[in-house]
């Protein structure tokens, strides 16, 4: 069976993101307004509004009541989605530590933005990074398509009774946020045809009235213990999760992203660049470029980053001379930037190949062909043996 | 006459269920809180579902002592989410049409302080969802430090008196009349001193959370912080209430009247005599004290006076 062809449209990452949320039918949602994100919590409302969606919508005081919500009425046996970004994200951090602790599918999109310290409303993955280690998945995707496509993928996969854990999809603010671009609209039959498979599972366990249900016991030593190793358990199942989901999507929808990473040029290169999000887009222009010059670069794009893809990476870089890995964020007490400490720990399984690290693309500063290409130069003169550098904030080096 | 006003000869009378606690439940030897929860659930029924937070009701509520527990449906969550997660609940119980009364259980920690934003916020929003304050005037699950529900001049172990500190040295939050600004549709003070007043108080609460946003306020001395015998706690209950120091009153959609009107009230000194909180402090502290509480129930009764 194959999806029908969708409607096409030219639409905003944030109006598309609404739509995928439409489309999976959340019975309770609740989201706060915050840059680059509030479109989506309008477009749902507005939604609502024209009867379009049959949803309880909770215009909460807050982004940790926003979580609060949809934890709550995903413990009860809601489907759910909230949207945030930036001081947003953080602030809800106590409950995304709890909604991934409480094991609730919650789906949730959050628009990349740079976090609090020095004011900036401006695109970039810190927020993120700083709730990396909150026990949810994190998927970061490219362009339009890709958000309204993993939303949907988002629902199979924290709702599948072997994972039940809370979903972030993230997409850079203002490069997507804004971004009209075509987009095709699944029909809604196929995206419930989708979903259908959740139906069909055990059901999960739920806090029901009169009962005798309860959810946050107090888990004291081994409970808690038991608690997290299944939650960290669940977590590794992800992955092959990803994997599975984007390939049942892609039979159905036609499209697909590859799972946990997407590789493009990857099998005969001798160099790669790894990179998230919207700039994977203009990497793989700049990888196209080296291949004409007879460089043979290939692109890794990390979608999976919450587990991280170890597996996955190991198979696409073993073998291969150099990589070098470009962040949109800084990983303070560490040299190199979040992506590239986490695939350095990596280095026993692929060799010891130089890997550099590249900090470009902070605070809505472009991460532009001239910056990639300088990045494949370089991984490219490692590879052949000449020294380089460990770390490059590269606007830095522009000032 | 609706079922909330109509006399009944004996309070069992108002119990609608069993009790749904075990034996054993592991409170501090007189603490209000554990004849509190027990209480509620057998006039709301074995369908209210707890939510609440680490606090004094967390090891029995959800848990911890795991020697003794209760039957009822719970959702234990962090401080900030106790009145958004029972939104939450609540919303998807409505739309799925299951009987259920969502209680959030919490201290004045939470109510007052940590927990206030989203209070407010469900208040306003007019949740369908009882928020039950247990009033014991600081944080005493963590030893009895300051809360804004704290009382000017009392002694805590972050307002500690010494040779330059003299106690808290700011009045309390006035609770239920900051939430009695949000117009909630049910309103009202309870303590377990006057048990039948609090259990129409929670019929009603029922009712009304049935049609909107329930606000009860309890107060619940703590034996320990404020340094009461175990004995006494009720009684201690009781002389708030006849000192004006917790007047009982409710208000529907926001227009409050008194449901226990004391005729000739007694001095503060009657209720702080029984407790070692308030025992460092010198006459103009007690007067400062009898003052605040004369100008709250003044306010109180122009409230309900301009009700009539």
């Amino acid at each position: 069976m194959k999806a029908k062809q969708g409607q096409r449209r030219v639409l905003t990452g944030n109006i598309v993101a609404a739509n995928a949320a439409r489309l999976c039918r959340p019975e309770v949602i609740a989201a706060y307004p915050i840059t680059p994100q509030s479109e989506v919590a309008e477009q749902l409302s507005a939604f609502v509004a024209d009867g379009m969606l049959d949803s309880e919508i909770v215009e909460v005081e807050g982004e940790n009541s926003a979580m609060n919500v949809v934890c709550a009425a995903s413990v009860a046996g809601a489907r759910v989605f909230t949207a945030t970004s930036s001081y947003g994200l953080v602030f809800m951090y106590d409950t995304l530590l709890q909604t991934a602790g409480f094991r609730a599918p919650v789906v949730m999109v959050n628009v990349n933005r740079e976090t609090p310290g020095i004011h900036a409303v401006s695109s970039g993955q810190q927020d993120m990074i700083a709730t990396r280690d909150s026990g949810w998945a994190q998927i970061i995707v490219e362009n339009n398509q890709e958000i309204m496509d993993q939303i949907i993928m988002s629902y199979r996969l924290a709702e599948d009774f072997d994972i039940q854990l809370p979903v972030m999809v993230n997409y850079d603010g203002y490069y997507l946020s804004y971004l009209a671009e075509a987009v095709e609209l699944p029909e809604q039959s196929d995206v419930d045809a989708f979903l259908e498979p959740l139906k069909k599972q055990p059901g999960r366990p739920r806090v029901i009235p009169g009962e005798s249900t309860g959810c946050g016991t107090h888990g004291m030593e081994m409970g808690y213990v038991e608690a997290r190793y299944k939650h960290w358990l669940a977590l590794e199942r992800v992955k092959n999760k990803v994997d599975e989901i984007d390939k049942a999507f892609g039979e159905y929808f036609g499209r697909s992203y590859g799972g946990q990473i997407e590789e493009y040029r990857t099998a005969d290169a001798d160099i790669i660049v790894l990179a998230s999000g919207s700039a994977a887009g203009t990497a793989r222009t700049v990888i196209d470029a080296k291949r004409e010059q007879g460089i043979k670069a290939g692109l890794v794009k990390l979608r999976l980053f919450r587990p991280f893809p170890e597996e996955r990476l190991i198979q696409a870089l073993k073998g291969k001379k150099a990589v070098g890995v470009i962040d949109r964020s800084v990983c303070f007490g560490w040299k190199y930037g979040p992506m590239c400490t986490e695939l350095k720990a990596l280095a026993p399984s692929i060799g010891s190949i130089p890997i550099l690290s590249y900090i470009d693309g902070l605070a809505n500063l472009d991460i532009t062909i001239p910056h990639i290409s300088r990045v494949v130069d370089e991984v490219q003169a490692a590879a052949s043996g000449k020294s380089f550098q460990d770390v490059t904030w590269i606007p830095m080096e522009e000032l | 006459m609706t079922e909330a006003t109509k006399k009944k000869s004996k309070i069992f009378d108002y119990f609608c269920e069993e009790e749904q606690f075990s034996g054993g439940v592991a409170w501090c030897a007189g603490c209000p809180l554990e004849l509190t929860a027990r209480f509620v659930p057998k006039i709301l029924g074995k369908n209210m579902v707890f939510v609440g937070t680490p606090s004094c009701s967390a090891p029995v509520l959800h848990g911890q002592n795991i020697g003794a527990w209760h039957k009822l449906s719970y959702l234990a969550c962090v401080m900030t989410g106790v009145a958004s997660s029972a939104t939450g609940l609540s919303r998807y119980y409505r739309r799925t049409g299951q009987d259920a009364t969502v209680v959030c259980f919490t201290g004045d920690g939470c109510a007052t302080d940590i927990g206030f934003q989203p209070l407010s916020g469900a208040a306003e929003r007019n949740e369908h969802i009882i928020y039950l304050t247990y009033d014991n005037e600081g944080y005493m699950n963590t030893g009895n430090q300051r809360s804004s529900a704290t009382p000017k001049g009392a002694s805590t172990t972050t307002t500690p008196v010494g040779k330059v500190g003299r106690g808290k040295p700011t009045t309390a939050k006035n609770m239920p009349l900051v939430m009695l600004m949000h117009q909630p549709r049910y309103l009202a003070t309870a303590t377990l001193s006057h048990l039948e007043d609090f259990a129409k108080k929670l019929v009603k609460a029922k009712e009304m959370a049935k049609e909107g946003f329930v606000y009860l306020h309890v107060f619940s001395p703590c034996p320990v912080g404020w340094r009461i015998d175990s004995n006494l706690v009720i009684e201690v209950c009781r002389t708030a209430v006849r000192t004006n120091y917790f007047p009982l009153w409710e208000a529907e959609n926001g227009k409050p009247h008194l449901t226990v009107e004391v005729a000739s009230p007694k001095p503060i000194t009657e209720f702080t005599k029984l407790m070692r909180k308030f025992s460092h402090l010198k006459e103009d502290g007690i007067a400062e004290l009898q003052q605040t509480l004369n100008d709250r129930y003044d306010l109180l009764k122009k409230l309900c006076d301009g009700n009539k």
